[in-house]
Parts: C-alpha cells; structure tokens; sequence
C-alpha cells in the first residue's frame, strides 16, 4: 500500500493549490485525479503538445494555470492522473482504480477537494445532440478549444450563462440569444456593494456582456428555456419569458433557429466520497444543495477528513483557490510542520481574502437567486432519468400509482441506476417526491451511498492484493449473527 | 392518493393480515387474494424495499440441497406461470445453468453433488473439453468441467416486486405501506395488530417479516432461532452479450447472470459488513474484491466491465438452512413463513402452500419437513 | 458545417485521421474523440437502448456517459475523456454496443 502524509481527492483549483502550500511546508503529499491532466474544471488543459503561437482572450488565465500545473512536479508531491478514487474502505485509506497501478493508499489526513458537475436541467428535448452543459462547453473550449456547434444559444441561471455566452462570442459562434432566467439587470443595484468586494470579476462580467452585446446577440434577463426541437439533433430553441416565483409565459415565447444550445443552471457538488465516507450533511441550496458539514478548519464530521472548493459547496474558482490554499497550511499544521503561531499567521491573509469572496458570493446569491422552475416545464415524454430512458410521465404514472418514495421509484423505474449514478437524474427525482408529498426537498429521502464512487474497471479492483478466500464448510449455512 | 394501489391505514378488522411485504408475504397475499380471501398486508417500510428487491433474483435448482428439490421445482413453476398464466411480469428467464468446477478437488466434488442431486431427481448434462467450450466459450479456460442444469432460471427482483404489488390490489388484497407492526396479541379469539398507523384485527396471522420474523413471533410467546447473513451484490454496466446462462460454482462462493438490459450482476453471497441492529449494512472492501477475483477467474472478460454499484442486504437463515414456514408452534392460527436460505427461489412456493395450508387444501408438495416446530427442538428450543 | 476549432493562437501540430462509422475524421495528437467528432460536424454519439434516442456530448466531464461510443470494438468509451489516435475505429453506440450497422 502506498503511504503518504496527506492525499488529496481533486486536481482542480482547490486540490492542486492545497498541495502546493502542503509540500512547501515539508509534507509528503499524493494527489488523486481520474483526468488525464491537471487541473480540474476551471483550469481545465490543452494537450500538452499543442503550442501557444500567441496570447488570446482565451488565454487570460495560464499564468494562474501554469503555476498550478506545476504542482504537479513540485518537491513532496505525488500527483496520479487517471486514478478513480472509489472507495474509503478503512479510516485513512482511500481505494482508487488506474489501470496496472491500482491499489490503495495511507494518509496521516484526507483532503477531498472533488469539485461540482452541472445540474440537471430538464426540459422537452435536453436530451437532443447540440444541446450542451455549461461546464461541458468551457471544458471543450479550455481543454480543446473546440466548440460544438455554430448557431448558438445560452441559457441558465448564473454567472457561467454571461461567461459561456461571452465565449461563444469571442469564439466566432453566430451568437443568437443568452437568456438569463433571474431578473439580474432589476437586482444589480441591490448587489453591487457586495460584488465590488471582488472588483475584478465584476469587471470581467462587464467585459463578457459587451462581449455579447457587440457580437449582436440578444441578451435577456427574466427569460428561460422551454424546450428544445430537432429530429435527431438540435433545430430549434423556444425561449419564453419567466417571472420571479419561477412562472414561465408561454404566451410570449420565441423559437430560435440553433444547432447549438448551451444549458447551465448552477453546479453541484460531488459529493459521493464525502457520502462514502458516511460525513454529515447539510443542505444548503445557495451553495448547490447537499454539501458535507465543515467545522472549524474545514474538516467534515469524520476526524482527519477535510472537504474543500466546490466539492465542498460551489464557491467558484476564487474560492477553491483559497480554500484549497488554507486546507494546505492546516494539514502543515496539524502533521506538526508549522506551530500554531507559524500557522496562524499564514492563515490570517487568506482567511482576509475568502472573506472578501464570501461578501462576493452573498452578492452573486443575491443577483441569481431563482427557484428552479423546471418541473412545471417537464411533459410526459421528457426523459428525466437520460441512462435508463426513464421520462416523467412514467416516474408520475408510479407515484400516482402510490409508489412515490425515492426506493420505491428507483426500483419500478430503474432512475439513479445507470452509469451516471443518479447525476444526472436523482436532483429531479428528489423534487418530483416533493412536489407530490409537499416535503421540503431536503426531508426527501437520499438513497444510500454505494459502493463505487464513480465507475471503475473490474479489472483494476483485481490488481489489489488480497488475502486468501477462506471458504465457508456449508455455504447453505448461516454465516451471520443470531437475531432472535 | 387515488390511483394507488395501496391504501393509507389498515382497515379495524380483516379475515388474514400479513406481516411482511417481500417476496414470501406478497406471493401469500397473492394466493389468498386470488381465492376471494380477505387480505391485508401490512409493510413497515416500502413494500419490496428491503431482500426481496435488493436481491441476485438466481433461481438455481441445481446448487439446492436434495431436500429442497421437489420445493424448489414448484417454486420454479410458480415463478415460470406468474408471467405464463397469471399476467404478472417478473422478469423470469430460464437460460439454464452451469455449476463450474475449477480444481481436480471440485471436478470431484461436483460429481459427487451432482450424483446425489441426481437422486432427488434432478437432470444434468456433465460437460468437459470441447462440449463445455461449444456451450459456453467465454468461460475460463481454468474451468474443468461443469454441470447444466436446464431448469436453472432467474427472475428480475426490479420488475417482480411492482408486477406482485399490483396483481395483489387487483385480485382485492389491501397493501398498506409504513405500517410497521409493533403488538401483537390474541384477543377475543382473534389477533390484535398494533402498528405504527393504528391497531387492527384478523382472523388469521401471517408473519413474513423476513429477519424480523422472529422478534414478531416472540410478541406470541413463540421463540424461534433465526439467523441472518449479510449479502453482498454487485453490478456491472451494460454490455454486449458475454454470458447467456446462470453461473453457480461448486469451490467458490458465486452467481453470475447477465440481464435482459445487458448489466451482470455479481454475488453469491459473499458476506459485506455491519450489524442487524439499526440496519447498518455495508460492502466489505476485502470480500468484494475477493467475489470479483472469482467471478474473473470463471469469466474472464468481466475485468473489462465497469462496475456500477455494489450493495449489501440482509438474508434470513434457519440454523439448518431449510425453509420454515407453516403454523407457528403453538398458536392457533398464526403462521410463519421466513427464513429460507435462497429465500427468493422459495418465496412463490412458500406463498402457494401458505395459501393451500390456510383454505384447507391439499399441499402441492410434502411440506413435513418445513413445519417451523422443528426449529424449537434441542439446543434452540 | 457546425462545430468548428478555434485555431488562432495555438499550434496543434500534425493532424491524422481516424474513422468514425467508417467516414474519415481529422484529429491532432492529443485531442478527445467527442472534440475531434464536433468539429467535423458529427455530434450524435449514441442510439440509447430503450427509446432510441439520439443522444450526444453533453457534460464535457466524463460525468453523464452521453458521449458513450464503439472504439476500435470496445464498447461503452466516453468520446470526451479519451483522445482520439491515428487510425483509431470509432462506432456509433447503438444500446449496448456497435448495433446492426457494425
Ligand atoms: C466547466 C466549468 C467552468 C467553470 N467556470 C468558472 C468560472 O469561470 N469562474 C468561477 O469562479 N467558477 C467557475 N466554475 C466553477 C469551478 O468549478 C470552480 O470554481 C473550480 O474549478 C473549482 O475547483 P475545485 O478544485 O473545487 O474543483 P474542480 O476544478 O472541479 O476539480 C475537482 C477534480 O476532482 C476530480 N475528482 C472528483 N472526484 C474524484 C474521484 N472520486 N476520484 C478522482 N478524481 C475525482 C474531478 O474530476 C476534478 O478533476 C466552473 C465550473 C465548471 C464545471
Ligand atoms: C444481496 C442478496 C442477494 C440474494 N440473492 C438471492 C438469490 O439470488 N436467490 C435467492 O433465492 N435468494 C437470494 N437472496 C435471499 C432473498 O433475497 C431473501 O431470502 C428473500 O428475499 C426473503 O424474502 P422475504 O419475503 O422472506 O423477506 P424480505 O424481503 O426481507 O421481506 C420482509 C419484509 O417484512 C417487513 N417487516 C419486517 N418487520 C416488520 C414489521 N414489524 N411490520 C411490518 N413489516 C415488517 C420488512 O420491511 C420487509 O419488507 C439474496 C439476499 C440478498 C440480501
Ligand atoms: S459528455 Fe458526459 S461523459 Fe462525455
């Protein structure tokens, strides 16, 4: 079994900047990713043989960039790319998969920095090719710079829609509607105070609407997606406007010629190695829902596991790089490589800076707060469950029929089962169990965390050792405890 | 809630309640149902929630014991007409099966299981070299020999559960679910049923409660031994056909069957970790990997699957690893169906017998051997 | 045509070719299949096994197993996580694997 004093779930922001600061300070630190390269979401790679010929606006960020790729060769870092983490078999140890290299591993601490993936965003047609996350068209446009699809449109709920919309412009896509679901022109002057706790990105937000603006799109605040038509890809997008309490007027809608419709609706956390791990929970809807609870110095309610960046509750980038940076000078200081005092003031900077984050964020939450408007939008041959082609007519059809908790609906639908594990899927299901019973979303009962965290190959798990198969005398007796 | 097939709260009075809503109690209720019976299942969770749809669905004939043969041939029967005859789609598939033998021991030892097997009356074709290979050529080349056994079937625990639930409701049974029993006590000669949604009364009392039916028969004054495993399952994505028949092995805990959707499932009964109390189960991370090696070492193209998920769950267990069921020692006119090891196998036969025992009908098959008295007798009584 | 690269700024070496149900794809070292596919315009990436469905890259981040594809006879291989190689045969998922147009 490999050793190491701390190891890191996540080579993302949060991840790659707590093992910088972790190494520097003299632990033996191991980080754990299952993409090819460095990175994570927001500073998501180029193939390392492609060469810069000169800088563009997509380029804004390699210097950042660059030094977090580093890491990966720093002194005292070990950095496995390809590895699945998938499971927490014993207090320490995490099991990950990567091909012949498979195994286990021992850390002294944990630190789970897994980031976030797109929420759900159900409506008739999400299902049709040329219909896009947010996540996955910044994916494509920093790890390939490709993008999918010439006529496009944007819509969601958060800051990404400005950014991928702005992309989409500067990338040379025909640009045709981005559409914001929030009212946020109507809130800025109630944010703005807040937000210039980060003038920066404020600044960059004003660049990416004129962005928008000149490629001479039409953007639009208070309005959503509907539904998406095509045959077998995307033709076209009807837009309608929505109010407030989530109301969409159909009435006023529009249909948009596209073959590329981008959809984001807010991130949330991974959190399955969290689950695995049996930490506490919280919901907390602002921060992308069930999140793990943190105490002091961001550890979970399992000793010597701490969760930070947005697997811990989406902060953005600027978060997970102080986070990630603070989780560093704690595991120092905990592992006995700093004294407190040392320590202490490492970390007042930084907790100065996530503070002057959080006003930000409170601005942000403030600007996009939306409820989710999706169920009303769902007919009876929208496919909720995308793996199992399970739709909501059906998952209605069980829960009419009484089979409306989330075992008795994944069982007669076969919703969560499939390859994606329910990410894509358990967010609606949970709130189609609440519409129907009229719980509050987070009483709605979480299926149990299984076993793997994410998928894995067989043959992986086989190159652990193991110890000898002791065989049962008579298989057909009990093996377990007497219960009565 | 109108449209469902279960109703909110259990009526003051019924002629039978049962205790239980897995696949013993629901095939119970079915049986009684169907001969115009007034029934009443009361479920503490969600009815299907816990073995009976978290379970392998292997309906095996030939890794039963001899005595258990002739109840395991109804029991295939009964689960062959719920789709045949009944309108109930269970997901039931009967590609036959094969026991692998990998070691001179096993090739020996299967002969020897499959002799006596052959005298409860069981068909076998032993299969070695070529005629193994033509049978089934994605097996490993490390297995010696094995027995087919074209009776060996399974069904899908998924689809089973909603299909018995509704056929239930249809032939006028009354399910209702989050009704947890917690009395029970005789009562102007009638059961008084206390649960968490009020009390009620039955002529008749069937305890199906899987591992919980020795806690319920104790509220009668009855102490009955049970035991219970903790079962490990795992399953794969879904892939192109590699394997089209039901794999047991003689030497190694094991079961392998691959679903109409194409996913395999894993198991065999490989034990995962926690305790009975408080329903901590969980998969043991040694004895996963150990189930997986085998499963390898008999299919080897299953290491380039990916697995999706690997449970646990709780599987009852007499301490002589037969089925009980019949009327409970003692009582006049409270019975007990729990604790057969491959409970699912058992669970529509069980239910049949049930129902033949309580309308005063002939048995489909000698039950002598199965009666739950047997279980008060020496060292557990 | 939709889908496109963005090449200004960057070098991305020497393209090859791969196939993708049998129709000749440019692609440079390093690059994902599903990237390589949505520049050339062809962005369904499976038929789904119960309704037929089209379906195509969707998360971009090996979490939705949308992108899911044939290669070179191995089914089931996220186009978004894995680059694309010269010569590389790349199929249609149908359900579970290649399907009839094999
Ligand atoms: C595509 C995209 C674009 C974004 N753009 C912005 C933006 O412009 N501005 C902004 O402020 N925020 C943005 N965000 C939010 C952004 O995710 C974060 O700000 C930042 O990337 C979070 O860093 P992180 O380290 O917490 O997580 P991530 O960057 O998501 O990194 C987590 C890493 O952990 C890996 N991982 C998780 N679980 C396991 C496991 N079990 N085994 C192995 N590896 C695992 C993941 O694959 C991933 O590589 C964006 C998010 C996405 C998805
Ligand atoms: C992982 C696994 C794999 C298995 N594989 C196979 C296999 O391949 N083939 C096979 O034949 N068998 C298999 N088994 C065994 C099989 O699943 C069980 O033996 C069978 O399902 C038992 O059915 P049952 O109806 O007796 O009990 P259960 O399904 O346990 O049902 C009992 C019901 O009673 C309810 N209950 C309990 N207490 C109360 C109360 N106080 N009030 C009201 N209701 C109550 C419970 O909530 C439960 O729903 C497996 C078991 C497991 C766990
Ligand atoms: S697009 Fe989601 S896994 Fe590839």
């Amino acid at each position: 079994m490999r050793e190491t004093d701390l190891v890191i779930v996540g080579a993302g922001a949060a991840g790659l900047s707590a093992a910088s600061e972790a190494a520097k300070h003299g632990l033996s630190v191991t980080v754990l990713d299952d993409n090819l390269l460095p990175g994570g979401q927001y500073f998501r790679r180029l193939p390392t043989s492609y060469r810069h010929t000169k800088e563009t606006v997509f380029d804004k960020e390699r210097a950042r960039a660059d030094a977090l790729y580093a890491t990966t060769g720093q002194k005292g870092v070990t950095y496995l790319n390809d590895a699945v983490v998938w499971e927490a078999p014993e207090d320490g140890v995490l099991a990950f998969a990567r091909g012949a290299d498979s195994g286990r591993i021992r850390a002294k601490l944990t630190i789970i920095a897994s980031g976030a993936h797109d929420r759900p965003a159900p409506f008739p047609g999400w299902t049709l090719p040329g219909v896009v996350t947010a996540g996955g068209l910044q994916n494509l446009l920093k790890g390939q710079r490709v993008i999918p699809g010439r006529r496009a449109v944007v819509a969601g709920n958060g800051p990404l829609v400005l950014l991928v919309g702005a992309t989409l412009a500067r990338a040379g896509a025909e640009l045709r509607e981005v559409v914001e679901a929030a009212p946020i022109l109507k809130r800025l002057a109630g944010s703005i105070a807040d937000l210039l706790a980060m003038p920066k990105i404020v600044r960059q937000a004003a660049d990416y609407r004129l962005a928008i603006m000149k490629s001479g799109a039409k953007l639009r605040t208070g309005w959503t997606v509907i539904e998406a038509r095509g045959a077998n890809e995307l033709e076209e997008v009807v837009l309608a406007p929505i109010d407030e309490a989530g109301k969409v007027n159909r009435s006023r809608s529009r249909t948009v010629k596209a073959d590329l419709l981008v959809v984001g609706f807010g991130l949330m956390p991974s959190i399955e190695m969290v689950r695995l791990m049996d930490c506490k929970l919280e919901w907390k809807p602002l921060r992308g829902g069930w999140v793990p609870v943190r105490g002091a110095n961001f550890e979970t309610s399992r000793p010597g596991v701490l969760a930070v960046g947005d697997g811990a509750g989406i902060g953005g980038v600027e978060m997970a790089l102080r986070e990630g940076k603070l989780a560093g000078v704690i595991a120092a200081e905990r592992l006995g490589k700093l004294s407190r005092d040392q320590a202490a003031s490492l970390k007042a900077p930084i907790q100065s800076e996530i503070a002057k984050v959080e006003t930000f964020r409170r601005g942000l939450e403030r600007l996009y707060a939306m409820p989710p408007a999706f169920l009303d939008l769902l007919t009876p041959e929208t496919i909720v469950c995308r793996c199992e082609d399970v739709t909501a007519g059906e998952l209605r059809a069980r829960q009419d029929a009484g089979f409306g908790s989330t075992a008795a609906l994944k069982g007669t639908t076969r919703t969560t089962m499939g390859r994606c594990q329910g990410r894509n899927c358990l967010r609606t299901l949970l709130a189609l169990i609440a519409q129907a019973s009229g719980q509050p979303i987070d009483q709605v009962m979480m299926p149990r965390p299984r076993l793997p965290a994410r998928l894995v190959t067989i043959g992986d798990l086989l190159q652990e050792e193991l110890p000898p198969i002791e065989m049962p005398k008579d298989p057909h007796l009990p093996r377990g405890e007497q219960v009565s | 809630m109108a449209g469902s097939v279960f109703v909110e709260t259990p009526p003051r009075d019924a002629e039978i309640v049962v205790v239980g809503g897995g696949v013993a109690g629901m095939s119970t209720a079915l049986f009684l149902a169907r001969a115009g019976r007034d029934v009443v299942l009361l479920e503490r969770g969600v009815p299907w929630g816990v073995a009976s749809g978290a379970n392998a669905g292997t309906l095996s004939l030939q890794v039963k014991r001899a005595e258990v043969l002739d109840l395991c041939k109804l029991s295939l029967d009964v689960w062959r007409r719920f789709g045949a005859e009944m309108d109930v789609d269970v997901g039931f598939g009967q590609p036959g099966g094969l026991r692998v033998a990998t070691t001179d021991a096993e090739v020996a030892h299967l002969r020897e299981y499959s002799d006596e097997q052959r005298g409860g009356g069981l068909e076998f074709e032993w299969l070695e070299g070529n005629q193994l290979r033509d049978m089934a050529p994605w097996l490993s080349t490390g297995v010696r020999a094995a027995t087919f056994c074209s009776g060996d079937a399974y069904a899908s625990p998924l689809l089973a559960g909603g299909s018995l639930i509704a056929a239930v409701a249809k032939a006028g049974g009354r399910i209702v679910g989050h009704a947890e029993v917690t009395g029970l006590s005789r009562e102007n000669g009638a059961y008084r049923i206390e649960t968490t949604k009020g009390a009620t009364r039955a002529k008749i009392l069937i305890i199906t409660a899987g591992p919980w039916s020795g806690g319920l028969a104790r509220m009668l004054g009855v102490a009955l031994p049970i035991y219970v495993d903790v079962n490990m399952l795992s399953i794969t994505e879904s892939a192109p056909k590699l394997l089209d028949r039901v794999i047991t092995h003689i030497g190694g805990i094991l079961s392998l069957k691959q679903l109409p959707n194409g996913t395999i499932l894993i198991g065999g009964g490989w034990q995962g970790r926690g305790r009975f109390a408080g329903m901590e189960k969980f998969a043991d991370h040694v004895r996963l990997g150990q189930n997986l090696t085998t499963a390898v070492s008999v299919v080897p193209d299953l290491a380039k699957l990916r697995l999706v998920r690997t449970w646990a769950g709780y599987e009852a267990v007499a301490p002589d690893a037969l089925p009980a069921f019949g009327r409970l020692p003692g009582t006049d006119d409270a019975y007990i169906a729990a604790a057969a090891r491959g409970g699912f196998t058992f669970g529509p036969a069980q239910g049949l017998l049930m129902s033949e025992m309580i309308l005063g009908q002939p048995p489909s098959t000698p039950i002598g051997r199965f009666d739950p008295a047997r279980l008060l007798t020496g060292a557990h009584a | 045509m939709t889908g496109f690269r963005i090449t200004d700024g960057i070098d991305r070496g020497t393209a090859f070719q791969f196939t993708c149900d049998g129709e000749a794809v440019t692609a440079y070292p390093g690059e994902s299949i599903a990237a390589a596919l949505m520049a050339a315009g062809h962005r369904r990436t499976r038929v789904s096994a119960r309704s037929q469905m089209s379906r195509g890259l969707y998360c971009g981040m090996g979490v939705c197993w949308e992108c899911i594809m044939v290669v070179d006879g191995k089914p089931a291989v996220r186009a978004c996580m894995t680059p694309a190689e010269p010569g590389m045969k790349v199929q249609t998922q149908h359900g579970v694997g290649p399907g009839d147009g094999a």
